[in-house]
C-alpha cells in the first residue's frame, strides 16, 4: 500500500477538513474510472441518436463507421409522416400514440399529486384505525408484480367497457403508480416539522386548510419528485398498455415502437429515431428535475 | 384524508384480491353468464370455482419448474451483477472530481428509459448485422465473426441479465451514495489518522456502514428480477426454445398469448407470494434499523 490515495472520499464534508492532494498516478486512475463510468452510462444512448440520424446502409456497411459518413433526418421524417415510405402505415401511429401516452401520463400525475400526496400526509401525521396494516399493505403494493394485477384489470376493464380506452388506463396506472408516490410523500411530509402544523392549527385552520395552506407550499420539491416519478413511470410503461389497450389509436407509444421492432420490413434506423423520439421526454423531465427526484427517491427507500 | 386512502385501496386492493380468485378459476374469457358480483353496478364474472386445481396443473408442468429455475439463475446473476457495478460506480462517483455533478445527472438516464427504448437500444448494439458492440471487438481484433447473442439460449439470458443491469444499477448507485454521504467524516478522518489506506477504509468503515442500503439494494433487485418481463418482450420472446423463460414471462404468456387467465394467474400469483416473503424480509430490515438509529 505504498501509493495510498490520500483522498477525500467523504466529499460531502465540504471544507470541514483541508483536503490533501492526491498523487498524479491516483489522479490518473480515477479520472480512467470516471471516463469509464461516464461511457458505460451514455454511449449507449448516444449510439441510439446515431443510428437514428444514419442510414441503413451505412449501419450494415463492414467495417462500421463509428462517425456516421452520412447524416440524415430522414428517419424522424418517416416516424413522424412527413414523408411517404413502406411501413407509414406503422410510422403514423407514432404522433397519436404520443398524444395518448402524454395524456394518460399528465392525467395520472395529476391524480397522483392530489390524492397520492393527501394520503402521505394522512400516514404521515395522523394515528388510525388499521394505519400499520394497510402501511404494510402499501408497502407490499411496492413490491407486487404489477404484471398480477393485469388479468384483473382486463375482465374488470372488459365487464366496465373500459378496455381500449385511456380512462381504463389512467385507473390502471394509478394503481401501480399510488402506492409509489404516498410512499414519497409520507417520508418527505415525515421531514417537515409537526410544529408547522401545529401552528397554523392555533392559528384557527383545520386540518385541511394547515395542509392545503401550510404544509403543500413548503412541499415543492417532495412533489416535484413524486410527480416527475409518476410522469416517467407512466410515459415508459409498456406491458400494461400493451394488453390493454389493443385497438388501433387507443395505446400509448411504448407498444406502438415495440410493434415497429417487431416488423422485419422496418430499417433499425427507423425504428432507432422512434426510439429516441420515446425515450426523449423521460430523460429530460428526469435530468431537468434531478436533484429533487435523487433526494425524493433515496429518502423513500433509505428511510423506509 | 379518507377518501384519498380509499381510492389507493380500492384501485390495488381490489385487483389484488380478484387474480387471486381467478387463480383458483375456470376462468373462460367468452363465458358471461354464471355466478357474478356486482360492484358499482358493474357485474363481474366469478367463473366456476377450482379450487387448488390450477396450482395443481402449474406444478406438474415441467415448463414451469425449469422457469424458475431460469428465474431462480437469472436473479441469482442480475443481483450480484447490479449490486457490484451499482457499488463500483458509486465508489468512484463519490470521489472528488470535476465535473461530479454532471456525472449524477447522467447516472439517471439509463434508469429513466422506458424497458422498450432500452432493449431497442440493445439491440443496435449487439445485433448480428449491425451491433456496434461487434463491430467494436470486431475491430479491435477480439473476435473473426459477429457474435449471434440471442441464438444460444444460455448465452441470451445472460444478456438478458446484463442489460437489465445496464438500466437497473444506477439506482443501486444513487442508493449507495445516498448511504456514503450519511458516513460521519469523522470516522474517515480517525481511520486516516490510524494509517488506514483507500481500501482499508473501504473494507473497515465504507461497507460496515452501508450494510443497511446494501440489504434494501438486494431485496430490490431480487424483486426487480423475479418481475422483470418488458424486456423478456423486446430481446428474447422467451426464446430461443424456452431458453430465457423465466417464470414471470411464463406466466405473462399463460395468461395473454394463451388466454388461459387462471393458470396464468395462479403462476403469478405464487411470484406474488415470493414478493410478499420479501416484503416481510425487508420490513424487519427497516424495523430493526428503526430501532438501531
Amino acid at each position: 500500500m505504498a501509493t495510498v490515495p490520500a483522498t477525500s472520499t467523504w466529499s460531502a464534508a465540504g471544507g470541514r477538513y483541508r483536503i490533501r492532494a492526491r498523487s498524479v498516478a491516483n489522479t490518473v486512475v480515477l479520472y480512467a474510472l470516471v471516463a469509464a463510468v461516464a461511457f458505460w452510462l451514455v454511449a449507449p444512448f448516444v449510439w441510439l441518436f446515431i443510428t437514428s440520424i444514419s442510414y441503413q446502409r451505412n449501419l450494415l456497411s463492414r467495417p462500421l463507421a463509428f462517425m456516421p459518413p452520412e447524416v440524415t433526418f430522414d428517419n424522424y421524417r418517416m416516424v413522424l409522416g412527413l414523408v411517404r415510405f413502406h411501413a407509414e402505415g406503422q410510422a403514423a401511429k407514432i404522433l397519436p400514440s404520443m398524444l395518448n401516452s402524454l395524456t394518460v401520463a399528465a392525467v395520472v400525475t395529476v391524480i397522483n399529486l392530489v390524492v397520492g400526496t393527501t394520503a402521505g400526509y394522512a400516514y404521515a401525521r395522523f394515528r388510525f384505525p388499521l394505519k400499520s396494516l394497510s402501511l404494510y399493505a402499501l408497502l407490499f403494493t411496492r413490491m407486487l408484480p404489477t404484471v398480477v394485477l393485469v388479468p384483473a384489470f382486463f375482465l374488470i376493464f372488459r365487464a366496465a367497457g373500459l378496455q381500449n380506452t385511456l380512462t381504463g388506463l389512467i385507473v390502471a396506472y394509478c394503481s401501480f403508480t399510488l402506492p409509489f408516490t404516498v410512499w414519497i410523500m409520507k417520508a418527505y411530509f415525515e421531514t417537515i416539522p409537526d410544529d408547522l402544523d401545529a401552528s397554523a392549527l392555533v392559528d384557527g385552520c383545520n386540518r385541511l386548510q394547515a395542509y392545503y395552506r401550510v404544509v403543500l407550499p413548503v412541499s415543492g420539491p417532495g412533489l416535484v419528485a413524486g410527480g416527475a416519478f409518476t410522469f416517467m413511470l407512466c410515459w415508459n410503461e409498456f406491458l400494461v398498455a400493451l394488453v390493454l389497450n389493443t385497438k388501433l389509436g387507443t395505446t400509448t407509444l411504448p407498444p406502438v415502437v415495440a410493434g415497429m421492432n417487431g416488423q422485419i420490413n422496418i430499417d433499425y434506423s427507423v425504428i432507432a429515431a422512434s426510439g429516441f423520439l420515446a425515450a426523449l421526454p423521460a430523460v429530460l423531465l428526469v435530468l431537468c428535475f434531478q436533484k429533487y427526484l435523487v433526494e425524493g427517491l433515496t429518502a423513500g427507500s433509505v428511510k423506509g | 384524508m379518507i377518501p384519498a386512502l380509499t381510492i389507493v385501496s380500492a384501485v390495488v386492493a381490489f385487483p389484488l384480491v380478484y387474480s387471486l380468485w381467478m387463480s383458483l378459476a375456470d376462468v373462460n374469457l367468452l363465458k358471461t353468464t354464471g355466478p357474478a358480483i356486482e360492484l358499482f353496478g358493474l357485474r363481474i364474472p366469478l367463473f366456476r370455482f377450482v379450487g387448488e386445481a390450477n396450482y395443481a396443473r402449474i406444478f406438474a408442468d415441467p415448463l414451469y419448474w425449469g422457469s424458475v429455475g431460469r428465474s431462480l439463475y437469472f436473479v441469482a446473476a442480475f443481483v450480484i451483477e447490479a449490486t457490484l457495478v451499482g457499488l463500483g460506480m458509486a465508489l468512484v462517483l463519490q470521489e472528488r472530481f470535476a465535473g461530479r455533478t454532471l456525472m449524477r445527472s447522467l447516472l439517471l438516464i439509463p434508469w429513466s428509459l422506458s424497458r422498450v427504448v432500452v432493449g431497442l437500444l440493445w439491440i443496435g448494439l449487439l445485433d448480428f448485422e449491425f451491433g456496434a458492440l461487434n463491430a467494436a471487438l470486431h475491430r479491435a481484433g477480439l473476435i473473426d465473426t459477429y457474435i449471434a447473442f440471442f441464438k444460444e439460449g444460455f448465452t441470451a439470458l445472460n444478456v438478458l441479465v446484463s442489460v437489465y443491469m445496464w438500466n437497473q444499477a444506477p439506482f443501486a448507485t444513487l442508493l449507495f451514495l445516498a448511504g456514503m454521504q450519511s458516513i460521519p467524516v469523522e470516522l474517515h478522518l480517525a481511520a486516516e489518522v490510524d494509517g488506514a489506506g483507500y481500501w482499508q477504509r473501504l473494507r473497515y468503515v465504507t461497507l460496515p456502514a452501508l450494510r443497511p442500503i446494501l440489504f434494501l439494494v438486494l431485496v430490490l433487485a431480487t424483486v426487480n428480477g423475479f418481475l422483470m418481463l418488458d424486456l423478456i418482450y423486446i430481446l428474447t420472446m422467451g426464446g430461443p426454445g424456452y431458453d430465457t423463460t423465466t417464470i414471470s414471462w411464463l406466466g405473462f404468456q399463460t395468461a395473454f398469448n394463451f388466454f388461459k387467465f387462471g393458470p396464468g394467474a395462479a403462476i403469478l400469483y405464487t411470484l406474488t407470494a415470493f414478493c410478499l416473503v420479501l416484503t416481510f424480509v425487508y420490513r424487519f430490515l427497516m424495523f430493526r434499523r428503526e430501532a438501531a438509529a
